[in-house]
Formats: C-alpha cells, structure tokens, sequence
C-alpha cells in the first residue's frame, strides 16, 4: 500500500521534473541562435526567404506558443523534424540509442561487481596496506576527466600498441530490429575502449561508497553482536554486511548509469561512437533545434525513470519500506 | 611490538601522497600567478608564435631562441607556454564559480532550513531537481543557454554546483535548528538576524568551507570537459581543456605531445585538489561521510 | 541464591589490567581487576561513566577493538584460561559458552532480516548438528521462552515491527540460543521505559533460576542492581573499589565511594512513610488550598496531532494520531510542578508548546492576566520568551561556538524585563551563586564538563529573569552525583528568585523530592494529578500505581 503511494508521489514529481526539464531546454535553445541560417544560405537568402522558412519551422509564433505547441507534441511523441537530417527527431534519437544503451550496459557489466568487490575489500581491511591502495586508486581514477582518460585510452590502446581500434562502432549484428555490435567479435573489439573509459570513474565510485558503508556497518552494534553471538565473519559479511549496504550501492548504480548516458556526451564524441550523446553534441553545434530537445527529454526522461526504479528496489530491499504500515 | 603495528595501521591513509599533493597544489597556484614571468613565450601573441613551427617535437629549438621543451601545438604555440597561461584560466574559473556557488548555496540552505514551510520546498525542490540529473547535464543545458565566454562559463559552473552547497548545509543547518541552543536563543527573543548570524550560521558554516575545495576540483574538471567539447572558455585564450582538446586531432597522427603534457599538467592539478580537498573535509568536518 | 562456594568458579578473573592505546599514549583502562563469577550467579558491576565497566564487559565476551591491550592478568572460564594475550582463542567460547546483551536493542537487530532468521542462525551457528527443521522448533522455543506472544507466527516479523520490550527479549532470545553458560549483559535495561524495565529484569532473573545460567550485569543504575545482582562490583575509574553480596552493599556499604552513589539514589515515599498530617496539610482535596491563589499558568484544551514520518520524502504524511489530546494544567506560583510519563507520554511536548517553541492544533495558554491562543506562532502571539527552558542535554544547550560569557550576556540583554527601571541581573553574582567559578566566562562549552554546562544552562535561563522556567529532564544526561547538586541547585533557585517551575522527568522520586504537585502524562493525556504526596500515597488510578511498583522496591519506601 505504501509502496504504491510511493509510486505514485514519485511519478508527480517526475511529472513536475519532466515539466520544468523541458522549459529549461526550450528557452535554451531558443535563445542560442537563428535556426533559419541552417536552412537557408546567408549570403543569398532574400529576407522573402528567410520569411518563407522562418513560417516553415514555427518561428513567428510568440515563444509560449511555440512551447505550448512543443509541448503538445512531445505528448503525442512528435518532436519535428531535423533541420539537418530531415528526419523525425525522436525516431532519430531511437535510432541511435542502442549503440548508447550497450555501451552503459557493458560499462555498468564491467563497474558493478568490481567496484562493490573492491569496496568491501577494502571496508574488510580498513587501514591495512590494500585499503590505502584501493582508496588512492579510486582518488587518481576519479581525479581523471573522462574525455582526457579516454583520449589516453586511445593513446595506449590504439595507437601505440594497436591492440584496439580507435574509434567507431565496428560490424555489427541485427538483433529486435536493432544493430547491436557485441554481438560481433569486431564489433566487441570496439566495445572495450569506450566501455572502459565509462567504467573506469565508476568502478572508483563504487568501490568507495562500498568500502565507506562497509566500515559504517561493521561498526554498528548488530554486526558486534553478530560476533558475539558466534557467526563466522563469512557470514556476516554476506548476511548481514552486504544487505546493509546494498541500498545506497543501488542508488548509486542507478544515477551512475543515468551518469553514463550524460557522460557518453564526451566518450561517444572522441570515440566517434554513433550513439545519442554524440548526436547530442552535434546537434547542438549545428543547432539542430528538435533533434536537442529530442534528445535532452530522452535522457530526463531515462534518468526520471532510473531513479522510480531505484525507488521501487529501496522497497524489496529494505523491509522498513516494504511493511510499513 | 602491537603498538607499533597498530600505529601504523592508524596513520592516515594518504600519508607521503598527501604531503606530495600539498607541495603539487602550491607549485601549481605559484606558477599561475607568475606565468607571464616565468613563459618562456606569451600564447596570446600572434607575433611571438611562429606558424611554421607547428606541431614540433619536444625539445626542438624555436625562433624566439628558447626550446620547446614539450613541443608546441598544431598553430605553432609552446605547450609549456600554453599550459601556464591556461593553468591561470582554469584556476580563476574554478575558484570562483566554487567560491560564488558556496555563497549562494549557504544562503539558501540554511534559509531553507530556519525558515522551514514553503521556503524550504520551494528551495529543497529545486535542489532535487538539479541533483537528480548528473552536474555535467546541468552545465551541457546552461552552458547552451547562455552562449560562449568565460564569464557564462563561470556562471553554468555555479548554475551547476550551488545545489551540492545547498542539499550538504541544509541537512547540517537542520540537525542544528533541532539542538536545544538555537531552542534557547529563540526563547531570548533574539531577533531574526541574530539567531542566523550568531547561531545558526557560524555552526553551519564549516560544512560548505569544507566542500569548497573538492568542488573547485569538480569545476576544474567540468570546465575542462564543457572546453573540450568546444562549449566552454574561446579558443584564442585556451584553458587546459581547450588545449587539451586542440591536440586531440593530432593524436591520432602520432603527435600525442600536443594533448598528453597539458592532460597530465590537468590531471596533476585535479588529483592535488581532490587529495587536499579530501584530506580537509575530514579533518574539519568529521561527520561527513567519505564517498 | 547464595553461590555455590566448593566448587571452582565458572569464571574467574585475575589482576586484570588493560591499557588503550590513544594517539597521544597508552592510557590505563582497567587496573588489577579481580572477581570471579559462580554457576546460577547475576553478578552486577556498577560505576559511573569512565569507570571502565563497559570495557570490562568487552573484555569478558573478547570484543575488544585492536587498541586495547592487556597488561597484566588472566580471564579463566572453567579453570581455562580463554584469550590469550595474541587476540585469538576465543574460538568456540564465543556465542556457545558466552553471549552478550548490549544496550540498545534496535542497533542489536538486524533491520533486513526476520527476527526468527536471526535467531535461527545464531542456533545453528552454534549447534552445527542440528538439521534446518530442529533449528526452526528451537527458534519457536526460544521466543516462547523470552515471552513473545505468538511465535509461530511473529517470528516471520522485522525488528521495527517490535516494541522496544520485544526486541530486547528477541536479543535475549539469541543470547540464549547457544545454551550459554554465561550472559553479558551491558546495561540491558537502560533504554527502556521502568514498567518494561521491570519485567525484562523479571524475565533474566527468571531464566538465573530456572536454567542456572550466570549474567554479568554492567550497569550505571542502582536500581536495576537491588532489583536482581546476586552480588555487586562497584567500580570507579578503572579499579573495584569495593565488591560484596548485594545485600552488604545496598545496607552496609564499606567504601566512601559506595555509600555516595547510594545516596544519590532519589527514594521514593509511599503512603506508609508519609505522616497523616502532612497529608491533610496539602490535600484531602487537590488544588483546595491553591484555589485562594489564583495559578501563575493555565493550558486549557491544549491538543496536538503528530504526523507519520512519510516514509523517506515527507509527503506522504497524513495526521496519524494526537500527540496530545485535551490537555488541562494548572502551575501554581511560586512551587514546583512536575510532569511524569515515560517515553511517548507527551510530557516533552506540552512544555514546548507552553514555552512557544512549537505550535499546538488547538488551546489556550493564560500566563498571568494574558492569554496566548497555542494554535498560532509563539514569536507572534507574543508567548514565545515568556518562560525560559532547561534542556535535557547539556551538549547541545549551548553554542559551541560562543564563550560561556557571550551566552549569559545575551541573556541578560535580550531576555524579558518585567519591570521598568529594575537593575539589570550580575553575570558574575550568577554565577558564583550557581557555582561557576567567573573565569569560565572565556571557556566555550567544549571546555567545561557536563555539571558545569548545566550550571550555565541555569544560568541562561535565570538571567533572562523569567517568571516561569520549565526543566525538560535536566539531570538525566548527567552521573547520578552530579544530578543531586543540579537538583539541589533548581530548588534554591525556585524559592531565592520566587519563580514558578515546571520539571518534567520520567523518573518518579526525583519529583516527589521537588514537586508540590504532579500531572502523570500517557499517551498524550492527563492521566492523574494532584498534591504529590496525594498522588504517592493514595491514588486510586492504576496507571499511577503500576508505575510506583515498576520502581526498585529497595528504594521505595
């Protein structure tokens, strides 16, 4: 019963965020630049022209009417069309989104276990040698900017060793109607780098918050009468440790892959992979209206949708929430 | 003999690391205040950059007469040059976007918290909102918004990082609104402004001192990603992350000096940040957590 | 109940020294300690805080943190010695021989896992031979044992579906699960209200008689020691200063330390010790006498709904229950007042919303010849610094960060001045009276112990020269020698500066030394009231009585 109301208190929330989400970016975007220049040529448009196009795409309309139009059509799902591509922007955005969705998903493969195997290593060893290793490590890998650590990547994964190639998705396997490249063996081969370069902030990140809860829990009075009451350390660190920590570790899974989606903006655009976030950038520098707005209401919407589902598993996982009554 | 084992496993875990990033940090600022001293060559000055010589090696001696010690760039500047006068950029950028986004956050955490109601939905709202969606979103959006400059990109930065203030010094401004000494110096009448500014305020202070540094770490990094991407400081005065993001093109040829040296230099500066920053939270405000 | 003599004991400790090793040294936590502890036995070790007994607890159940090192002596368990100085060696003593209670109950559970889980576990943890089946009947038996209703269905419950009773009996129940020959109990009883207090204390004793089992009791309470211990170690600052059959210590006491920490004890007086004049003096009827005087505070119908915390966004929140419901008190001039109720009772409340710090759903509050309508903002009414407050706790009463001179001083300069031209109060005459030496104006808080943070607490508030102060459980964050001085300190203030006060506590005989009259709050209602040796004497209401018996008989008289 709680649990619905919690459903429910989120999703007008969402509705809310989604609302004040699309606003932001509207106005934004409007106020970049004069669209009509991607459309017609500078130097010779006639201001007859520039009238004729301007009345094609909707601009001389007051701006609460273009966003109240805008917003009738992202209801409906119909974000226009790309000034650039001249296609559907939404469908555009969709086309792109399995080459983003693999690579988090593989990023996140990769993060997940390692970093909550690391964490609770070291949370296990607080202060010997390994912990002081584990934590500097997560301190460097944090302290990289991705799109420096992916350049590196290509630096010693590519070009100097020639182990991986540099950039773009490689073949590719249809799967659903999709293209999917870890189906392929090459197109695996071009998973690794860009995956990496996702991963490598947030096996830090994990590993951290597991080890900090670790340390917490293991102070806690039910994990001292765990002991005195004989359960082997195995035990408890599996029964009684790993459940305890597991719910801000879930949390942080989840912003973190709603993270990958934003942070493909930087990794997508040097590994040249044809996902949503490279489609983000150059759209932006293009001033591809609908295709930004398409996009930036994708990724809210992705990451409203993360974080009810991240809401919904503190329920299984915590039976405070779950019996509340 | 156990003492001497337990002392060791009690000393702080950053211990030679710690002493190395303070020395690293203060190099860092000293040569960003005297980098038009110490240059060997101004990168904003197209009469002391010569085309020709773009993209040279490290160690190949240029016109001016002084050599390249790491090589220079595709447009022919010193990247020793070019990561000093772009160290000041990035440091003035950082610092004061924390600086100002502590300020604001400050402000609106602790009136959120002491004036509770709908001030504090209002403001805590927004704040959800904005940390709900990742920091270098919210920058992508207003940096978008606002149009290119340096003086826009300090203003995304602090768009972007006031809400980390404002979310840390509410919860702590909260936790001591609720101690029985704000309840007593609210039984004196005090007025208003005294209870903030001699109570509440110096007692939730610290938490936002001590966020200031890690932040300005995050800033660094945020502007060096928005400069990458062609969104953030102009190219004619390039930050580190701009000139990082100048060499990348040439990377792929071969020419990794272009954007390896300014990289290092970048991660050196935010690892030093980040290891101080750290190494100052927890000696200040030892309730937070260490994530 | 006398313990078995010919026989070795089943615990025995030898001149047991333990060091700490701070940052700054070793420091000595226990020095030469020697007791020992016979089959069927509850033996109490008592002290103040820092007395070491914790430690000693610990020390007993090897739960040490690594900082802690022995120094000189030995813990033998049937004649065994258990522990060796390398930290290991414990194995199979631990859970199976010896198990431990601690304080707080919630900590102690595991919040994801059912309480039958957890006991389960413990059962088959140490009796590996058991199959899965066996363990379940045993676990059913173990909660039936320790008095939960309806195991065989409860123990699929989570700890938050617990009283706070329940939960520290579901710990018994695992303590117990191994068959142990020994409990640690480190001050099982502390967190809990004294009506639930007295029936877990019923309960170990109980299980001391039936299975001859031996507890360890640490505690900080007298109380609790009269109530059960076999026999008493009285420890101050890491050393037994004095051990002996309870009896000897509760009557006969040798030591100075002892015999102060016995008469500290608040008493209570019942119907048999108070003289019938007495009686008759203050109350056949109640509030008779005080009608002449009309009261210097009224609260009429003052009511108060709490919200349920909404789950984890606080909106989910709807008016759950009342906090308080149709409350009506009287505080005659010049007198103290008690409010009595344990944990939920609202007694904490109705002091904050009689002071203004909180806003009730409804009621009037008539100090005086004013009335001040509770429902609206204190600050507004004007309520708000008409009475001045002692908190519960010294450590968060004061600003860390201003001096003890900067607090006392806003508080002469901002707090109410009922007459014009009357001379602004002394700091310094203050606090000599109230037993500060001047030279703590320049300490901040940090710097001062807890008596002495109390002190100035008091000091605040007289300062501000209220004509009514309400104390919100002044003494109970402080050790039992202090609390008496504290005590001793408001009932002087009371009668010098001829205010009025009310003191809110949860303990009964604390207030029946202060108080004139008393309300008895539960659940968020007047349950009783009267002239307080009326209410100790001859109350019919059985809420009143059950609380009188929840008290330690040994200190009732």
């Amino acid at each position: 019963m709680a649990l619905v109301t919690i459903a429910m208190g989120r999703l007008s929330q969402t509705f809310l965020l989604l609302l004040v989400m699309s606003l932001i970016g509207f106005i934004g975007v409007h106020s970049v630049g004069n669209p009509v220049f991607n459309i017609v040529n500078i130097e010779t448009a006639t201001a007859e022209d520039i009238r004729r196009a301007t009345i094609a795409l909707g601009l001389d309309q007051p701006v609460w009417r273009q966003y109240l139009l805008f917003i009738g059509n992202v209801v409906t799902g119909n974000f226009g069309t790309s000034y650039i591509y001249h296609l559907p922007a939404f469908g555009l955005v969709m086309s792109k989104l399995p080459a983003t969705l693999e690579l988090a998903c593989i990023a996140m493969l990769v993060a997940a276990p390692s970093g909550i195997a690391l964490g609770l290593l070291a949370g296990r060893r607080n202060r010997t040698f390994l912990d002081r290793t584990i934590l500097k490590a997560s301190v460097f890998a944090l302290s990289v900017p991705s799109f420096w650590l992916s350049m590196m990547l290509i630096l010693f994964g590519a070009i100097l060793t020639g182990w991986f190639p540099s950039g773009g998705r490689g073949s590719t396997a249809s799967m659903l109607g999709q293209e999917w490249s870890f189906l392929t063996w090459n197109g695996l081969w071009h998973l690794i780098l860009p995956a990496l370069a996702l991963a490598i902030p947030n096996i830090a990140l994990i590993a951290r918050l597991a080890r900090s809860g670790t340390i917490e829990v293991e102070q806690l009075d039910f994990t001292r009468f765990c002991r005195a009451k004989g359960l082997s350390p195995h035990r408890i660190l599996f029964r009684h440790t790993l459940p305890n920590i597991s719910v801000p570790i879930v949390t942080i899974i989840g912003l973190q892959f709603g993270g990958m989606l934003a942070f493909a903006v930087v990794v997508e655009s040097i590994f040249a992979w044809p996902g949503v976030g490279k489609l983000l950038i150059d759209s932006i520098q293009l001033l591809d209206r609908p295709v930004v707005m398409a996009t930036l209401t994708f990724i809210s919407v992705a990451f409203v949708a993360l974080n009810a589902l991240v809401d919904l598993f503190y329920a299984v996982l915590d039976p405070r929430v779950r019996l509340s009554a | 003999m156990k003492a001497e084992i337990i002392r060791v496993l009690r000393r702080p875990p950053f211990g030679q690391a710690l002493t190395l990033s303070k020395v690293v940090l203060a190099a860092y600022v000293l040569l960003a205040l005297a980098a038009p001293a110490i240059a060997p060559q101004n990168p904003y000055d197209p009469l002391q950059i010569y085309g020709w010589e773009a993209s040279s090696p490290p160690g190949t001696v240029g016109s001016g007469g002084f050599i390249y010690l790491l090589g220079t760039d595709g447009l022919g500047r010193d990247i020793v040059s070019s990561i000093l006068y772009g160290l000041r950029i990035s440091l003035f950028v950082s610092i004061t976007s924390a600086t100002v986004a502590a300020l604001i956050g400050l402000t609106a955490g602790v009136s959120a918290a002491y004036f509770g109601k709908w001030v504090d939905v209002a403001i805590m709202r927004l704040v959800d909102l904005q940390l709900s969606l990742p920091t270098i979103l919210i920058a992508l959006i207003a940096i978008v918004t606002l149009g290119p400059g340096i003086d826009r990109i300090i203003l995304a930065l602090i768009i972007a990082q006031w809400a980390t203030y404002a979310r840390v010094v509410r919860g702590i401004a909260l936790s001591e609104t609720g101690k029985s000494y704000m309840d007593a110096a609210k039984l004196m009448r005090l007025p208003t402004s005294r209870i903030i500014f001699r109570h509440l305020l110096p007692n939730s202070i610290a938490s936002a001192v001590t966020l200031i540094p890690i932040e300005i770490g995050h800033a660094v990094a945020l502007e060096a990603t928005l400069s990458f991407l062609g969104l953030g400081v102009p190219m004619d005065k390039p930050s580190l992350g701009s000139t990082v993001a100048n060499g990348f093109q040439y990377l792929l040829t071969g020419q990794y000096w272009i954007s390896l040296f300014p990289g290092l230099a970048l991660f050196g500066l935010i690892a030093s940040i980040n290891l101080v920053g750290e190494d100052v939270r927890r000696r200040l405000d030892p309730r937070s957590r260490s994530i | 109940m006398t313990p078995e003599t010919t026989h070795a004991p089943l615990l025995r400790v030898n001149n047991l020294s333990l060091r700490y090793l701070s940052a700054s040294g070793p420091v000595t936590i226990l020095h030469d300690v020697s007791f020992e502890l016979g089959r069927g036995e509850i033996l109490g070790i008592i002290g103040e805080s820092g007395a070491g007994k914790s430690t000693l607890g610990n020390a007993i159940i090897d739960l040490l943190a690594p900082e802690f090192q022995r120094a000189t002596g030995t813990i033998e368990f049937g004649g065994k010695a258990i522990d060796a100085a390398d930290g290991k060696g414990s194995g199979g003593i631990r859970g199976r021989r010896i198990s431990a209670i601690f304080q707080d109950h919630t900590a102690s559970l595991d919040p994801l896992m059912s309480v039958g889980a957890q006991v389960e576990e413990t059962v088959l943890a140490t009796n590996s031979s058991l199959s899965k089946l066996q363990a379940r009947t045993r676990t059913l038996e173990l909660l039936a044992r320790v008095g939960i209703p309806e195991p065989h269905k409860r123990h699929r419950n989570y700890p938050h579906q617990f009283s706070g009773g329940q939960r520290q009996r579901v710990v018994i129940a695992i303590a117990l699960a191994g068959s142990p020959d020994i409990i640690v109990a480190d001050e099982p009883t502390s967190a809990l209200d004294a009506t639930v207090q007295k029936q877990v204390l019923a309960l170990l004793r109980n299980l001391v008689d039936e299975t001859n089992i031996s507890i360890v009791l640490v505690t900080h309470d007298m109380g609790v020691i009269s109530e059960i211990a076999d026999r008493v170690v009285v420890m101050r600052n890491g050393q037994i200063v004095e051990q002996d059959v309870t009896s000897t210590i509760l009557d006969a006491p040798q030591n100075e330390y002892t015999r102060g920490l016995l008469a500290a004890v608040p008493r209570l007086r019942t119907s048999r010790t108070v003289s019938e004049r007495e009686i008759s003096k203050t109350s056949t009827t109640p509030f008779a006498e005080r009608d002449r005087e009309p009261p210097i505070l009224v609260a009429k119908g003052v009511s108060k709904t709490f919200f349920a915390p909404g789950l984890q966004w606080g909106r989910l929140s709807g008016e759950a229950g009342f906090a308080l419901q149709d409350v009506n008190i009287q505080i005659p001039r010049g007198a103290i007042t008690g409010i009595v109720g344990e944990s939920g009772s609202g007694k904490t409340t109705i002091g904050r919303i009689i002071a203004g710090l909180d806003t009730a759903r409804a009621g009037w509050v008539k100090i005086g010849e004013s009335d001040f309508d509770v429902s609206r903002n204190g600050r507004r009414t004007g309520l708000l610094g008409r009475v001045q407050m002692i908190f519960q706790d010294p450590a968060v009463s004061l600003n860390p960060r201003t001096t003890v001179g900067e607090t006392l001083r806003e508080s002469i300069r901002f707090g109410v001045s009922p007459v014009s031209g009357e001379e602004p109060p002394d700091m310094g005459a203050m606090m000599d009276r109230l037993g500060l030496a001047r030279s703590l104006a320049g300490r901040h808080p940090h710097q001062l112990s807890g008596g002495q943070k109390q002190r100035v607490a008091i000091a605040r508030a007289l300062l501000a020269r209220p004509q009514i102060v309400i104390a919100d459980e002044p003494t109970s964050a402080l050790d039992v020698s202090v609390q008496a001085e504290i005590v001793q300190l408001l009932k002087e203030s009371v009668t010098e500066r001829n205010i009025s006060m009310i003191f809110i506590s949860h303990d009964l005989a604390l207030v029946q030394d202060l108080c004139s009259t008393i309300y008895i709050f539960r659940d968020g209602r007047v349950e009783d009231f009267g002239p307080s040796d009326f209410i100790f004497s001859h109350s019919q209401n059985p809420y009143t009585r059950s609380l009188i018996d929840a008290r330690p008989r040994r200190f009732t008289h």
